[in-house]
């Protein structure tokens, strides 16, 4: 007994160094997040603020993608689905129901579950290369019911979102102030974040991670395997379709080019650069991409063969992603910090 | 592509930091071109940049817009609006462009014009021909020189008016949205000039066999078949019709300016003999412009202009014109010099319409001979500009 006992103490420490570590990361993007936009405010720039919030954004996509391929071990090829359809609904409804953001939201969170589980019933079926193969077919028929319909803009999308003023009770952001709704999106992305990180730590999480590591164990343990399944994936498209419903906010327009294959694709290069399985990567690698893509495509119009060669070198070297590389080395300090303590 | 661009405005702001007093009035104006440079665009977007290069070179060997030389500055707008949107802004707030072009699709005219708007700048498109971008999705800061796809519906129907009056018309286009409303839109031109519709079928975009509709169509004896399908698809239809032997009775078949292009043309140069069309721009237009035109852009370039090329040309010279009228580039005060201007492209004279911001221009038919579209007809630019449906401004 005292043998499992002491098992069970390395477990939990090696534990705290990890989610200490994660928070650490995580309090450090909130931090450059800050002084980005202070300076960013004070020097009057426009386009490099609206650009990390659509970085920001992309994140909270990527961010769903990891929910996916980090806990549950399931390569999503078709987030783009419940990103665009959040974009969607929140367009939809901003422009002819109510301007009104916490509306667009609870909506978007109803048609997304709903339409979630749907799909979660279709896909979550499938294993491996064939769950992939689903999520981005299902991707494809929408992209293209979308692109072919009328009364959703057709291949020309919905534009005319009008800017609107985000009502916080003790006051409002509004979407044209770009250091303000920066703020804004840096909360909403950091609140979704700490949910997932919270609920990556309760025993559904815990069964998710034990389904990646040994998925024909743990019906043995007790645990339904079908319905943790269901439940990350029903959880990382409310976090795609919200991310999703804020891009309308930030652009004033949304096309079926929100539901394509780049965008899912992109999505898991993201969670991949910065670190999967750890929730707080997938941010990090977002902000890297955008910025990255803009910049360098601002430069040259072969920005693909850049970002691609980037990709290929970011694997064969840090394999384990931005956080990946620099993690160890931040464990073993808090470890060591941790361990005289307990001696 | 860029380094050099840079490199001229750090030259520029060199010589205007130490000299500024002598040299304010040559500070250039800048134009950014917001394009696809990548992907399956980049063809149009290499005919964007050809045309707006060789009226930026002339312009500015002429004296430049009131002493001020034009400087393009490009991004890859991919031809996907969520990217266009994000350069227009940079355009915008990093390079403080005065005026934006270079759009192509349709989907990213329409969004990059709503940056515009909300970024108080004026911005035209020389490609997109979808009506609805000063029709009901116009803005006061976006305007069109180049044709919109009803300018060339009209212009079609008023010649088929002429050749075969009360034409019996058999309508087969792709099914898709596009595919749906050029359709819609040539049967509403045909008939309002008299022609009678006989039937109308959608075959899926990509069909493999034509053959099915076939039936329909010897049912129904048209004399015209319009088609709007487009790529390999009119490849197939063309061949497929060969086959069964329905071009041999007469049947005229006409279509949108994009069903026979110099891509798929190779494959059906027997079959779409005598395909007729209505288009904005042909490098065949016998005017000295034109031919100044052509002769300098095939020398610059080492390939002949098509449409996109003469449009993306013609928008430097409107700029111009607007710019010279108003004497500033002020956004309000070049919106009001817009109004109705006239200016001169290598279509001939071109004029704005106020109520819609869509210009006004000649209209040509033309005919697959030989290989070779050959200019049939004219048709002037009041009678193929149709009514202004923008309800905005």
């Amino acid at each position: 007994m005292a043998d499992a006992g002491s098992v069970i103490e390395a477990v939990r420490r090696s534990e705290d160094s990890r989610r200490r570590s994660l928070s650490a990361f995580a309090l450090a993007f909130v931090a450059f997040g800050v002084a980005f936009a202070a300076i960013a405010a004070a020097r009057g720039e426009v386009f490099f603020l609206r650009l990390a919030t659509e970085a920001l954004i992309f994140g909270g996509l990527a961010l769903s993608a990891d929910i996916l391929l980090g806990y549950a071990g399931m390569l999503s090829l078709g987030q783009a689905l419940f990103f665009g359809l959040g974009a969607y609904v929140s367009a939809l409804v901003l422009k002819n129901v109510l301007p009104s953001f916490w509306l667009a939201m609870l909506v978007t969170l109803l048609v997304t579950t709903l339409i979630g589980l749907i799909a979660a019933v279709i896909a979550t079926r499938a294993r491996g290369v064939y769950f992939a193969l689903i999520t981005f077919g299902l991707a494809q028929v929408v992209a293209k019911v979308v692109f072919n319909t009328p009364s959703l803009g057709a291949s020309d999308g919905i534009i005319g979102v009008p800017v609107i003023a985000i009502d916080l009770g003790v006051g409002q952001v509004t979407a044209a102030s770009p250091a303000a709704f920066f703020l804004f999106c840096l909360a909403f992305i950091m609140a979704l974040y700490c949910l997932c990180a919270y609920l990556a730590r309760t025993p559904g999480g815990r069964v998710l991670a034990a389904i990646r590591s040994n998925e024909d164990r743990v019906p043995f343990l007790g645990y339904p395997v079908t319905r943790a399944r269901m439940l990350a994936f029903v959880l990382a498209a409310d976090v795609a379709a919200l991310s999703g419903a804020l891009y309308p906010v930030l652009r004033g327009f949304v096309s079926p080019e929100l539901l394509y294959f780049e965008v899912s694709g992109n999505a898991i290069i993201t969670v991949i650069i910065g670190g999967m399985g750890t929730l707080i990567g997938p941010l990090y690698g977002s902000a890297l991409i955008v910025v990255l893509k803009s910049v360098i495509g601002s430069y040259t119009a072969h920005h693909l063969i850049v970002i691609g060669s980037l990709f290929v070198l970011a694997v064969i070297f840090f394999p384990q992603g931005l956080i990946g590389a620099v993690r160890p080395s931040l464990e073993r300090r808090f470890a060591l910090r941790a361990a005289p303590l307990r001696r | 592509m860029r380094t050099k661009s840079v490199i001229t405005r750090l030259v520029a702001a060199l010589a205007i930091g130490t000299s500024a007093p002598l040299f304010a009035q040559g500070n250039p104006i800048k134009i950014g071109v917001d394009t696809p440079l990548s992907g399956t665009y980049a063809p149009i977007g290499q005919q964007v940049k050809w045309g707006l290069e060789l009226a930026a070179k002339e312009i500015n060997a002429a004296g430049g817009v009131l002493g001020r030389p034009l400087q393009l500055t490009y991004e890859d707008g991919e031809a996907n609006p969520a990217v266009a949107t994000q350069k227009a802004e940079k355009l915008f707030q990093v390079d403080k462009v005065d005026f934006l072009t270079g759009t192509v699709n349709s989907g990213a005219t329409l969004a990059v014009g709503q940056v515009a708007e909300r970024n108080h700048r004026l911005m035209a498109t020389t490609v997109s021909f979808a009506d609805s971008i000063t029709g009901d999705k116009c803005s006061p800061n976006v305007y069109r020189v180049n044709a919109r796809a009803g300018q060339q519906s009209i212009a079609l129907a008023e010649w088929l008016a002429k050749a075969k009056p009360k034409a019996r018309v058999f309508f087969l286009g792709p099914d898709y949205e596009m595919g749906r409303s050029t359709v819609a839109a040539f049967k509403a031109a045909a008939e309002a000039k008299g022609a009678v519709t006989t039937g109308e079928v959608f075959a899926p975009l990509g069909n493999k066999d034509y053959s099915p509709f076939f039936g329909q169509i010897r049912a129904a004896h048209p004399d015209v078949l319009y088609t709007s399908v487009a790529g390999n698809d009119t490849v197939r239809l063309f061949s497929q019709l060969d086959e069964y032997g329905l071009l041999k009775g007469g049947m005229q078949i006409v279509g949108a300016s994009g069903t026979v292009t110099s891509q798929n043309m190779g494959a059906i140069r027997k079959e779409a003999e005598g395909f007729v069309t209505g288009v904005g721009y042909s490098p065949e237009i016998d005017t000295p412009e034109n031919r100044k035109f052509v002769k300098a852009f095939e020398a610059a370039n080492k390939a002949p202009p098509d449409l996109y090329g003469a449009d993306s040309y013609g928008v430097l010279y409107f700029y111009k014109a607007a710019v010279e009228k108003a004497k500033t580039t002020d956004t309000d005060k070049l919106r009001t010099a817009m109004a109705d201007l006239e200016w001169m492209t290598p279509q001939g004279m071109k004029k704005m319409r106020a109520g819609d911001h869509q210009a006004i221009q000649d209209m040509y038919v033309v005919k697959l001979t030989g290989g070779e579209f050959k200019i049939i007809s004219k048709v002037p630019g009041v009678a193929a500009i149709g009514p202004d449906e923008c309800k905005r401004f």
